[in-house]
């Protein structure tokens, strides 16, 4: 690993913290940089003449499951490991970590994605939803899994859950070519998919019951 | 995954600016780049995220005048966008399976059509040729999944863009926004076969960005049709891109464009030639297959690709056609 240099926080061109804050579409506050760097930028924000460029340790706000969350990542932290190791949000699994299972799915601004192939830099401002939000109760998807036996060992169930509920936010009434169609970007090792499939068509007719 | 520095500028200007050092990389979606710096096969110094810039998104336009597909588009909002259902179903169709739901959610245009290889020596490490101590792994290897043109040289590796194929057939152009200003080339010359380890099989200059494609009015008829081994989670093993112009029944001009057959999206000038000046009708759609197939040298473990492409290339012509029969 790279040791933090507070230095690369002034190129180029000495731009300004302001501008990466408009740059990620946040607002000010929400990510300031640590330590030195800060007053490396502190002293380079009077030339305000271009975005920032962020180095080492980077202080980012994630709004997870309605709360705004503070915590320390570097630039290629994933929004995956930030969830799981800095905020202790551990239903998104790491599986393949390659955007080739769907185990880390969260919802970002209302569209499922693989939050092992995301930044968590590029994730400010946004709205990130993860199982531990949803409703357990007899309208919610996860129920509907448990009713369905949609899962064996259970690692792949936390995504096809939010890929569950993201695809019933968008279309509450799919067809099974739908729903097949909508859980395309999941894998379960364990065969679960009859069950996984008929849970999605089930959490549809009860959350309309609801 | 190596460290870097991370910059998001809201504007063009800013990014190329951004990109202007050595070992500068654009990110947009990350399903390409994310996955090649967790597998050290790029270790870029800094990292320039584009889609915070608002001007890359969207599409505008119509068939008549032309559309116009901003390079930050999502490839969701590509398949959910009317006159390309409608007007442009060679793009709409080589879109819709590409990844997963997530992964559409994810990419956009310009990084489906710069996204690097996924020749797996490559990935693993040896280098976009992946020749090691005068030998090519891939020739002497696994290549099962790589290219039967062009196999003569070194450059073995298919280029992964589903998105290419129907934007060439199309004709369509990019424009590109670099330190010098901008310049719009076609699509196609946004390849080329690499001649050396260092080439790149992309064209495009340090620094610079795509911003948009341009899409001339839909005439004709236009289509997809892909082969995949898998329905998800994969790329297509070969897929097959036409645009046709017809006068009074007959051929007057085509494109044919092949994905997963060589180290760049592969024109068939050879399908285009049998096809000029017939009428397009079964028979002349698998003349004009057979064609595409002539000069094909596959390696040791793909000729299954030959007879593909020519199946491939053939109902991309009969889906033109509006005629399905596999499917009946
Ligand atoms: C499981 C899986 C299955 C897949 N299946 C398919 C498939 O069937 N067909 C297919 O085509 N692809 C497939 N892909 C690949 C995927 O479509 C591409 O990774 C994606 O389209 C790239 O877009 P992105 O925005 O995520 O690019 P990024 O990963 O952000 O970038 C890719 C490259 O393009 C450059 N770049 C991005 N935007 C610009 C720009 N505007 N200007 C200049 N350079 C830019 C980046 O620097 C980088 O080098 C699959 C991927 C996975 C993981
Ligand atoms: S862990 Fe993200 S897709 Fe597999
Ligand atoms: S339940 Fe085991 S992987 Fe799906």
């Amino acid at each position: 690993m790279r040791k933090h240099d507070p230095k690369n926080g002034e190129e180029p061109g000495g731009a300004s913290r302001r501008d990466f804050l408009r740059g990620s579409g946040l607002a000010a506050a929400s990510a300031v940089l640590t330590g030195a760097a800060t007053t490396a930028l502190d002293e380079a924000r009077a030339a305000d003449d271009g975005p920032k460029v962020l180095s080492g340790e980077v202080e980012i706000t994630l709004k997870v499951n309605g709360e705004d969350r503070k915590t320390t990542v570097e630039p290629r932290s994933t929004l995956l490991d930030t969830l799981r190791n800095r905020l202790d949000v551990t239903g998104p699994k790491r599986v393949c970590d390659r955007a080739s299972c769907g185990a880390c799915t969260a919802i970002v601004d209302g569209d499922p994605v693989y939050s092992c192939t995301t930044l968590a830099v590029t994730c400010q401002g946004k709205t990130i939803e993860t199982v531990e939000s949803f409703d357990v109760g007899e309208q919610g998807v996860p129920h509907a899994f448990h009713q369905n036996d949609g899962l064996m060992c259970g690692y792949c169930t936390p995504g096809f859950v939010t890929a569950c509920k993201a695809l019933l936010d968008k279309n509450p009434n799919p067809t099974l070519d739908e729903v097949r169609r909508g859980l395309d970007g999941n894998i379960c090792r364990c065969g679960t998919y009859i069950g996984v499939l008929q849970a999605a068509l089930d959490a549809a007719k009860a959350m309309k019951g609801a | 995954m190596n460290a870097f520095d991370f910059a998001a500028p809201t504007t063009v200007e800013d990014a190329v600016k951004l990109l202007g050092v050595p070992d500068a990389e654009a990110l947009s979606g990350g399903t390409d780049l994310l996955g090649r710096l967790k597998d050290y096969a790029s270790s870029p110094k800094r990292v320039v995220y584009l889609k915070d810039v608002k001007a890359l998104a969207g599409i505008s336009g119509d068939a008549t005048d032309g559309l116009t597909i901003g390079a930050g588009t999502r490839l969701a909002d590509v398949l959910a966008d009317k006159a390309v259902k409608e007007s442009y179903p060679a793009l709409w169709q080589a879109t819709l399976e590409v990844g997963t739901p997530q992964i559409r959610n994810m990419a956009t245009v310009g990084g489906n059509l710069l996204q690097r290889p996924r020749c797996w020596y490559y990935r693993a490490g040896n280098g976009l040729l992946a020749v090691k101590d005068g030998k090519s792994l891939v020739r002497e290897g696994d290549n099962r999944y790589h290219a039967i043109f062009e196999t003569d040289g070194d450059a073995l590796f298919v280029n992964p863009s589903s998105l290419a194929v129907p934007l060439i057939a199309l004709g369509a152009k990019a424009v590109v926004a670099g330190p010098r200003g901008e310049r719009t080339i076609a699509v196609e010359d946004l390849y080329q076969i690499p001649k050396s380890g260092k080439d790149s099989e992309l064209t495009l200059a340090p620094g610079e960005v795509v911003t948009k494609l341009v899409l001339p009015p839909a005439k004709g008829l236009n289509a997809s049709y892909e082969a995949r081994q898998k329905q998800a989670h994969d790329w297509p093993i070969v897929l097959a891109s036409v645009n046709l112009n017809l006068d009074d029944h007959k051929v007057a001009s085509s494109r044919i464009v092949v994905y997963g057959v060589a180290p760049i999206p592969w024109r068939s000038k050879a399908a285009e030639e049998a096809l000029a000046g017939k009428l397009l009708n079964p028979e002349s759609a698998a003349a004009a297959a057979a064609a595409s197939i002539a000069a094909a040298k596959p390696l040791s473990m793909n000729a299954y690709k030959v007879g593909l492409t020519q199946t491939v290339v053939k109902r991309a012509l009969m889906v033109a056609m509006g005629n399905r029969y596999w499917e009946g």
